[in-house]
C-alpha cells in the first residue's frame, strides 16, 4: 500500500519540480505572443500574434543587430577559446609539467574573481584605444571569462580517456602530434563539443561587460533587454519577445547535447 | 625530446589569453585601488593615496550596507540551493519516464540568461498584472496587492528566488554525480541490516556525500558573491539600497559616479573575500583527497 | 629480431625507488616472462624497454643500439596492452592498419597485409566492425594482429590475457605459444599468473619489489627455487613450506621427521610440493597429522593434513577418501626433491 503511495508521491513531486522550472519560461513565451492588452491580463485565452516580434526587429529596437552581435561575439569567442583550451587541457592532463599544479590552480583561480574587478581596467583600456562599443572588445573580455572554465571542462573529459590507446599509437609509430590528431581529438570530440556549447552559452548570456562596454553598435541581446524600459513603463510583451529570441537558440543547443550536459556539469568536480 | 618542449608549447596559447585578459587587468586594477581617480575630472589617475580608499570603505555606511546585503543574500541562497539540490537529487536518482523528463527540463534554467530571469521575475511579481503575485493572491487573499518589489525584505526574497531558480538545477546535477559514485552495496547492506529508507539517507548516503556537498557549497558561494545581472534587471538595487549587493555597489561607484580609484579598492575587497573562500576550499579539497586515498 | 639489454638500469619516481639498479639480457628470439605479484616492478621494467617510461640511470640497448633517448615510435617494437588499447573510433581493419598507415604504406599494400594478419588470428570476418561491437577475446586478437602486422624487432606484452575468462585464457595461451614458434620474434611478457609463465616462457624472471630474484628456465625455477618467495609463488597448489630445525641429520617439526643430508641447524624451512607427496598407510610415515580438508579436482584429490601448526597438502589418488580429523600419513614419493631454506634470509640452503 505504502509503496503505491510513494510511487505516486514521487511522481507528483517531480511534476511539481518540472512545473516550477518550466513555468517562468512558458509564461514568458506565452506573453511574447500576446497583444499588449492581453499581456497585462492573466488570461490563457487570447489570440496569438506575431506583432511583437515584428516590432522588436524594426527600429527603434533593432533586435536584429543585437542578434548578429551576440552571434558573432559568441562564435568568435568559442572559435578562439576552445582550441587554445583543448591544447592546454591535454598538456595538463598528460604531461608532468613541473609546477603543473600551480599553473592549473592559477588558471582555475581566475574563475573565483568577480567580473567587476577587471571591468574597470578594461573600460579604461578600451576607452583609450577607442575600442569602446565594439565587438572586439567584448570578444576579449568574454575570453577572460570563459577560457579557464573551458580548460577545466575539457581537462575533465580528457582525464577520463584511458591513456592506453595513446600509448599504443606511440608504439605503433605516431609522433605526439599525430597521437593528438588521430586518437585523442576523435575520442574527446563529444567532450570538446559539450565544452564549446557551454562556452557559447556563457558568452551569449553575458551581461555585465556588455552593459558597461557598449552603447549602440555592439549591444548584445541580454543588454538589449534593458532598452525596453521606457519612461512610460516596461514594455513586457516586447521584452518577452526579445527574451524568446535570447533563449530559443540556447535551449536548442542545450537539448542537443543533453546527454553530455550532465557530464559536463560534473566534469572534474567529482573525483 | 620533442615531448619535453611540446608540453610547454601546448600551454602557450591558453596562457597568453589568460595573462592578457585576466592577470594583466587584475594588476592594473590593483594599482588603481591605491590611487585617487575621478573619471569625470581627468582621463588619468590623479595621485597616490595609499590605503585611503580602503579605509574610506570601512567607514562608509553604503559599503557596510552592501556587505550586509551580500551576506544575507549569499547565506540564504546557498542554504536554500543546497537543501533543494540535494533533495531533488535524491528524488531523481532512480530511473523512470518522469525522472528523465524532469532531468531534461532541469537543463534549462542554467542555460537562461540571468538578466532575463530578473526581467521575467520582475514581470511575474508585478502587483497589478504579475502572474505569480496574482496567483498567490488567489490562494492567499491576504497577499493581494502586496508590493513585492517595493518592500525591502520581499524584494530580497524575490532576488534570492531568482538565484535559487537559476542555480539549483546545476547543483542538482552535481549532487546526482556524487550520488552515482556511492557504491550501491553500502545502501543494500544497510537495508539488509534492517535500516529504514530515511535512516539510510541520513546515516549512509549523506555522510558519503560530504565531499560533493562541500564542493557545491563553496562553488555556490562563489557564484552568489559574483551575482550581478539580476540586481540590475529585477530590483536596480532597490528599494533604496536594500538589495544593493557589493558587486552592484561597486558597479555604481565605478560607472555611475565614476570614482575609479575607490571602485577598484572595493572590487579588490570583494576579490579578497572570494580568494579567501576559494583558498579554504582548495585546502579542504586537498585534505579530503588525502583522506580518501589514505 | 634482436636482443634487449638492460645495463645497470634504475628507475626512481622522485624519492621512491621503483626498480633498483640491475641488469638483464633478453636473448634474441627468446620468450622472456617477467613474473611477480602486483607492484613488483615488472610492468615498469617493460615500459622502460618500450620507452613509455624514462630511465633514471643506466642504458637500454635494442639490437646492440642504445635507445635511451629514442621515443617509442623509433624503437621498432610492438606492444599488446592489458586493456588492449584499441582505437574505439576506428574499425578493426583501420586499427590493425594504423601502424602501416603511420609508416606511409599505401592503401592496397596495407589492405593486403591487414587481411593476411587477420586470417592468421581468425578475424577475417570482423574487419568492418568497431571494437565496441567485439567480445573480449576478439578485441584481444585485434590487439595481437596490430602488433604482428609490422614484424617488429621486439614484442612486448603487458598481461594480455588477464581480462579474459579462464577458458579463453587457456585457448589464447596456446595461440600465443604457436605464434611465437611461427614468428620467432624476441618477446618480453609480463604476468602475475605463474601458470602462464610456466607454459609460455623460455626463461622466467621472477621479480619482487623491483628486484629480479631468479632468472632461469621454467624447469629449473620449478625444481630449484632460489628462495622462499619463488618457492611459494611457483606451483599450483603452492609448495608446502614447513618451519622446523635439523637435528641428527633429520628435519624435525611437530608430526614430521625426515632424513636430510644437511648439517644440523635451526631456523630451517622445508619445502615439499603436493604433487611429490603421497598418502601412505602405516604408522611410520615421515609426516603425520589430522586430516583437515579434502578437495576433489577431478583427476586427483588434494588432502590437507594438519601437523602441529603446519598445514601440509598432498596430491592423492582421485578415489581417495577419509574422515575429516582422522589421522593421515604422508610420505615423499620415490626420488622427489626436498627443498630446504633458511628461515630468516629465505635463501635456498645448499643441499
Amino acid at each position: 500500500m505504502t509503496r503505491h503511495f510513494t510511487w505516486w508521491a514521487e511522481r507528483a513531486l517531480l511534476l511539481l519540480i518540472s512545473a516550477v522550472v518550466l513555468f517562468p519560461i512558458s509564461w514568458m513565451f506565452l506573453t511574447a505572443f500576446k497583444r499588449p492588452r492581453d499581456a497585462y491580463s492573466l488570461s490563457f485565452d487570447f489570440t496569438p500574434t506575431l506583432q511583437n516580434f515584428v516590432t522588436v526587429f524594426s527600429s527603434p529596437w533593432n533586435l536584429g543587430s543585437m542578434v548578429v552581435n551576440s552571434a558573432v561575439i559568441a562564435s568568435t569567442t568559442v572559435a578562439i577559446a576552445v582550441p587554445c583550451a583543448a591544447l592546454a587541457a591535454y598538456s595538463f592532463s598528460r604531461f608532468r609539467v613541473p609546477g603543473r599544479k600551480f599553473y592549473f590552480f592559477l588558471v582555475l583561480s581566475t574563475q573565483f574573481i568577480p567580473a567587476v574587478v577587471i571591468v574597470l581596467p578594461f573600460f579604461i583600456m578600451f576607452r583609450s584605444l577607442g575600442l569602446l562599443d565594439t565587438r572586439i572588445a567584448l570578444i576579449v573580455v568574454n575570453l577572460a571569462i570563459v577560457t579557464p572554465f573551458v580548460i577545466w571542462m575539457i581537462k575533465g573529459f580528457i582525464d577520463a580517456i584511458p591513456t592506453d590507446s595513446e600509448e599504443a599509437a606511440m608504439i605503433d609509430g605516431a609522433s605526439r602530434f599525430r597521437v593528438i590528431r588521430d586518437i585523442v581529438l576523435p575520442m574527446a570530440a563529444p567532450g570538446i563539443l559539450t565544452s564549446a556549447i557551454f562556452c557559447f552559452i556563457l558568452t551569449w548570456n553575458e551581461f555585465l561587460f556588455g552593459l558597461i562596454l557598449t552603447r549602440r553598435n555592439a549591444v548584445t541581446l541580454p543588454v538589449g533587454l534593458v532598452s525596453f524600459r521606457t519612461e512610460r513603463g516596461d514594455l513586457w510583451e516586447l521584452m518577452s519577445a526579445a527574451g524568446v529570441m535570447i533563449t530559443v537558440p540556447i535551449f536548442i543547443m542545450a537539448l542537443l547535447i543533453q546527454k553530455h550536459f550532465t557530464r559536463g556539469m560534473t566534469a572534474g568536480a567529482i573525483k | 625530446m620533442r615531448d619535453r618542449s611540446l608540453q610547454y608549447l601546448l600551454l602557450v596559447p591558453a596562457f597568453v589569453i589568460v595573462l592578457a585578459t585576466t592577470l594583466y587587468p587584475l594588476g592594473y586594477s590593483l594599482a588603481t585601488a591605491f590611487r585617487d581617480w575621478d573619471l569625470t575630472r581627468s582621463r588619468q589617475p590623479e595621485g597616490w593615496v595609499g590605503l585611503a580608499n580602503f579605509s574610506r570603505a570601512l567607514t562608509e555606511p553604503n559599503f557596510l550596507n552592501s556587505l550586509w546585503v551580500t551576506t544575507v543574500f549569499v547565506v540564504s541562497s546557498v542554504v536554500l540551493t543546497l537543501l533543494l539540490s540535494n533533495s531533488i537529487a535524491l528524488l531523481l536518482r532512480r530511473k523512470g519516464r518522469m525522472h528523465t523528463f524532469t532531468r531534461t527540463v532541469l537543463i534549462l534554467p542554467f542555460a537562461m540568461s540571468p538578466a532575463l530571469i530578473g526581467v521575467s521575475y520582475r514581470f511575474m511579481f508585478n502587483p497589478e498584472f504579475g502572474v505569480i503575485s496574482k496567483g498567490l493572491a488567489a490562494i492567499f487573499p491576504a497577499l493581494d496587492g502586496v508590493p513585492w518589489l517595493a518592500s525591502p525584505t520581499l524584494s530580497m526574497a524575490v532576488l534570492v528566488a531568482t538565484d535559487v531558480w537559476h542555480w539549483t538545477p546545476y547543483m542538482t546535477f552535481m549532487c546526482l554525480g556524487g550520488l552515482a559514485s556511492i557504491p550501491r552495496e553500502t545502501e543494500e547492506a544497510a537495508r539488509v541490516d534492517g535500516a529504514s529508507g530515511l535512516r539510510i539517507i541520513f546515516e549512509i548516503v549523506l555522510p558519503q556525500m560530504k565531499g560533493v556537498i562541500l564542493v557545491t557549497a563553496v562553488l555556490k558561494t562563489i557564484f552568489a558573491l559574483k551575482m550581478f545581472d539580476q540586481v540590475v534587471t529585477l530590483t536596480g538595487g532597490g528599494p533604496g539600497n536594500s538589495t544593493e549587493t557589493l558587486a552592484y555597489f561597486i558597479f555604481n561607484v565605478g560607472f555611475r559616479w565614476y570614482d575609479m580609484g575607490y571602485a577598484s579598492a572595493l572590487a579588490w575587497i570583494l576579490t579578497a573575500i572570494m580568494m579567501l573562500i576559494s583558498a579554504w576550499y582548495v585546502r579542504m579539497l586537498l585534505s579530503e583527497r588525502k583522506m580518501a586515498t589514505a | 629480431m634482436a636482443e634487449v639489454q638492460l645495463l645497470d638500469v634504475e628507475k626512481r619516481y622522485g624519492q621512491v625507488l621503483a626498480v633498483p639498479r640491475q641488469s638483464l639480457t633478453v636473448v634474441d628470439g627468446e620468450f622472456l616472462v617477467l613474473l611477480g605479484p602486483s607492484g613488483c616492478g615488472k610492468t615498469t621494467t617493460m615500459r622502460m624497454i618500450a620507452g613509455l617510461e624514462d630511465i633514471t640511470s643506466g642504458d637500454i640497448l635494442i639490437g646492440g643500439e642504445r635507445v635511451n633517448d629514442k621515443p617509442p615510435k623509433d624503437r621498432d617494437i610492438a606492444m599488446v596492452f592489458q586493456n588492449y588499447g584499441l582505437y574505439p573510433h576506428m574499425t578493426v581493419e583501420q586499427n590493425i592498419g594504423y601502424p602501416l598507415r603511420l609508416r606511409g604504406i599505401e592503401r592496397t599494400e596495407r589492405a593486403r597485409r591487414v587481411r593476411e594478419v587477420a586470417q592468421k588470428v581468425e578475424l577475417g570476418a570482423l574487419l568492418a566492425r568497431r571494437p565496441s561491437e567485439l567480445s573480449g577475446g576478439q578485441r584481444q586478437r585485434v590487439a595481437l594482429a596490430r602488433a604482428i602486422v609490422r614484424t617488429p624487432k621486439i614484442f612486448l606484452m603487458d598481461e594480455p590475457l588477464s581480462n579474459l575468462d579462464a577458458k579463453l585464457r587457456v585457448t589464447m595461451r596456446a595461440e600465443l605459444k604457436h605464434l611465437h614458434h611461427e614468428l620467432g620474434i624476441t618477446t618480453v611478457y609480463v604476468t602475475h599468473d605463474q601458470i602462464e609463465a610456466m607454459t609460455l616462457a623460455s626463461r622466467i624472471a621472477v621479480m619482487r619489489e623491483g628486484r629480479i630474484v631468479q632468472l632461469d628456465t621454467p624447469k629449473r625455477i620449478y625444481s630449484e627455487p632460489a628462495d622462499l618467495f619463488v618457492a611459494d609463488f611457483i606451483g599450483s597448489p603452492s609448495m608446502n613450506l614447513i618451519e622446523g630445525s635439523i637435528e641428527n641429520g633429520r628435519f624435525m617439526a611437530e608430526g614430521i621427521s625426515l632424513p636430510v643430508g644437511v648439517a644440523d641447524r635451526k631456523d630451517v624451512v622445508l619445502g615439499l610440493r603436493p604433487e611429490e607427496l603421497e598418502i601412505v598407510p602405516g604408522p611410520d610415515a615421515p609426516v603425520q597429522g589430522q586430516l583437515y580438508a579434502l578437495e576433489l579436482t577431478g583427476d586427483a584429490t588434494l588432502a590437507t593434513v594438519r601437523a602441529g601448526d603446519a598445514f601440509v597438502c598432498a596430491r592423492g589418488a582421485a578415489d581417495f577418501s577419509a574422515e575429516i580429523d582422522s589421522i593421515c600419513h604422508l610420505a615423499p614419493k620415490q626420488g622427489c626433491r626436498l627443498h630446504l631454506f633458511d628461515r630468516v634470509s629465505g635463501n635456498r640452503l645448499a643441499a
